[in-house]
């Protein structure tokens, strides 16, 4: 069975698998559809949507509802991204699970509000102050905008952070035709809340003591990631921007501040195998592997189809995970080729991570920021 | 407990003393917050909803630091933007009592932009502003509510902007409660914090907090004490929102305490139109494990 449907539905409907139930967004080209689409469906199944005043305010009450329990999701584009900074950074501080949808278009600035892009690469993973990993996933077809979707929202429960799900005005905008039994469902795994001490009905004289207690941060060992005091629950917690200790308070005891930020790179990066995820067709006999990822991925599997008809050897790695970088997948697709192309809708921004990896080896790009897609014949130009 | 509004809370008063947490200050001695923080204490006792039921969220400043001395769930967040993340969690837990504190730079210069739309959408919130005309934290730059012509760090040789009116700015976009209160009157400001708390909307209270490091002296406890006009003396109603926009108009000039505006009739609150609209839809409501297929069948 086949069904015509764009990238925003299926981002909205893997949303709303996920259990999303908290939507706060800004009006914006090309991420209005997944904001029209949730204040429509998400009331009818208890949950909010809304239109914030901008997309500081956006964030910032995804960031107050997901404390008070809901799971929330924001869309945006590059211009509205920028404006969400600030409260990312927060959001990693906090250790706020966040879905980010950053439907890409031809920057800088407000550059082509309705042409394609995929400037954002080196954003989503350096966007706020302080330099802290986030995860990026980027769906290469409407399927994995629905699959990917899930995914971000189990990886944010997992790692308690921000995790953005980067897609383009191409892949939102543009209704395919989809086999439904490709749709793939991965787990998403309930939010794991701090159990407290009991609190009796009739009150909390005694609530200085439950003041976070359990602490609702650990940093001991640095990989491990706490399980959520919400609002409402059994822990007096507070949240704050500032450095602080397993306690949530204000610190700038060294080896405390140490080890906050110690666990904020170590819960993501000394997973990095965990969130992996690439498309690997490695042929055996292939010299050349091209790296694509989004919807440029999609002209690479049609040029590598081609070229093997045409009796060429050629690999081919899709990268789905952008951060962190999936090096492992990476380094096994590098091992017997000599030469690596990397294509992306702009100058170059991935490449940057390939080069680093492929020490010795001839590393180009192809590259288009004119607001067209790249073609198959281009790719397989790079192939000769 | 399940409440919509704030009007019904307990009867049941508590210990101020609940609410304080183990946590001492960092404040100046004298600073006009420690009374403010005294006056919250005492309108909640008096308020009586236990501490775990209260979400009170702040941005960044002095003042801002005011939800670690309590009790209740806090969140010390970023520059200007605590109303959208109070907004955030209230729309997720209406249940929850949400408070929201700053200063006169947090609320009215980098954050002025979402006061308005905090009104608007009139979610049940109570707004504290501890103003003290200028920027305490960074030490002694101009604000957005300080004199023209002040001279600060940031305008040596004195201002050139009229400062921002906080009540009539709140007032003009429609706030069904805006209140005025300094800590030189202790009674009155904890009567005027549990009124807005208890009244069922957005409540803006505009507090006179004065900065004993970098304020002016016109502006410190003293002055105060001096020369506050109790609005009830003044034979003021406060149901009336144009006299109201008139005693606002002389803020900077006179310091008029207590309600300037409590609106007769409180429209039903942001939450509570959703919460009956997810009611209203709740009878079409699908499984959320089968809204791919639903989709799908379309």
């Amino acid at each position: 069975m086949r069904e015509l449907i764009d990238g925003s539905a299926a981002i909205v409907r893997g949303a709303l698998d996920a259990g999303c139930d908290f939507f706060a967004g800004y009006p914006i080209t090309p991420a209005s559809p997944i904001l029209m689409q949730l204040l429509r469906e998400l009331p009818k199944v208890g949950g909010v949507a809304i239109q914030a005043e901008d997309e500081i305010a956006s964030i910032g009450m995804c960031i107050g509802a997901t404390l008070a329990g809901r799971r929330a999701l924001t869309a945006t584009s590059g211009p509205g991204l920028s404006l969400y900074s600030e409260n990312i950074g927060l959001a990693i501080m906090g250790e706020v699970p966040l879905v980010i949808v950053d439907v890409q278009r031809l920057g800088p600035a407000t550059g082509g509000a309705t042409t394609v892009g995929q400037g954002d690469v080196q954003f989503v993973r350096w966007g706020t102050g302080g330099g802290y990993p986030v995860i990026a996933l980027a769906p290469s077809n409407v399927q994995e905008c629905y699959s990917l979707t899930r995914r971000a929202f189990d990886l944010a429960e997992r790692f308690r952070c921000p995790v953005f799900l980067l897609t383009d005005k191409e892949l939102d905008m543009t209704a395919t035709t989809v086999e439904i039994e490709r749709y793939e469902r991965p787990p998403v795994r309930a939010r794991e809340v701090l159990a407290g001490v009991a609190r009796s009905a009739a009150g909390a004289a005694d609530a200085s003591v439950a003041i976070a207690d359990p602490p609702p941060y650990r940093y001991e060992p640095a990989d491990r990631v706490s399980p959520v005091a919400q609002y409402g629950g059994d822990t007096l917690v507070r949240f704050t921007g500032s450095t602080h200790d397993e306690r949530a308070l204000i610190t700038k005891a060294p080896a405390k501040v140490a080890a906050l930020n110690e666990h904020l790179r170590a819960k993501i990066e000394e997973h990095a195998d965990e969130i992996e995820l690439v498309e690997s067709d490695l042929d055996a006999g292939a010299r050349t592997l091209f790296v694509a990822y989004g919807v440029t991925a999609g002209a690479l599997r049609e040029a590598v189809d081609r070229l093997r008809h045409e009796g060429r050897a050629v690999s081919a790695l899709i990268v789905k995970s952008l951060w962190p970088v999936p090096e492992r997948a990476l380094r096994t697709a590098l091992l017997d080729v000599d030469r690596v192309v990397v294509a992306e809708l702009n100058h170059g921004q991935y490449r940057r991570e390939i080069e680093r990896l492929a020490q010795g080896l001839e590393v180009r790009g192809v590259n288009r920021v004119d607001g067209e897609l790249i073609t198959p014949e281009e790719l397989m130009e790079a192939a000769r | 407990m399940t409440t919509t509004a704030n009007t019904t809370v307990p009867a049941t008063k508590r210990d101020p003393k609940e609410f304080a947490s183990p946590l001492k200050p960092i404040w100046c001695p004298g600073c006009g917050d420690y009374g403010v923080l005294q006056a919250l204490y005492r309108a909640l006792g008096s308020i009586g909803r236990p501490a775990h039921e209260i979400a009170f969220i702040s941005g960044i400043g002095c003042s801002s630091r005011i939800p670690g001395y309590t009790t209740a769930y806090g969140f010390n967040s970023v520059h200007g933007r605590a109303l959208p993340i109070a907004q955030g969690v209230k729309l997720a837990n209406p249940d929850l009592l949400v408070i929201v504190a700053g200063g006169d730079g947090d609320g009215f210069s980098i954050g002025g932009g979402h006061v308005a739309h905090a009104i608007r959408r009139n979610l049940d919130l109570t707004y504290l502003v501890m103003d003290n005309q200028v920027y305490g934290l960074t030490k002694g730059q101009l604000s957005p509510t300080s004199p023209k012509g002040l001279e600060t760090v940031t305008s040596p040789l004195g201002s050139l902007e009229e400062p921002i009116n906080p009540l009539l700015y709140t007032l003009a976009y429609g706030a069904g409660f805006v209140a005025q209160g300094t800590p030189a009157d202790m009674p009155g400001l904890t009567a005027l914090i549990e009124e807005a708390i208890r009244y069922p909307g957005f409540a803006f209270v505009n507090i006179q907090s004065p900065c004993v490091t970098f304020g002016q002296e016109e502006q410190q406890i003293r002055a105060h004490k001096a020369h506050l006009r109790p609005l009830a003396k003044l034979g003021h109603d406060a149901s009336d929102q144009l006299r109201a926009l008139d005693v606002a108009r002389s803020y900077g000039k006179v310091l008029h305490t207590g309600v300037l505006y409590r609106r007769p009739d409180p429209p039903p609150t942001y939450e509570r139109l959703v919460r009956e609209r997810q009611a209203a839809l709740a009878p079409k409501a699908v499984d959320r494990l089968r809204l791919l297929d639903v989709f799908l069948q379309k």
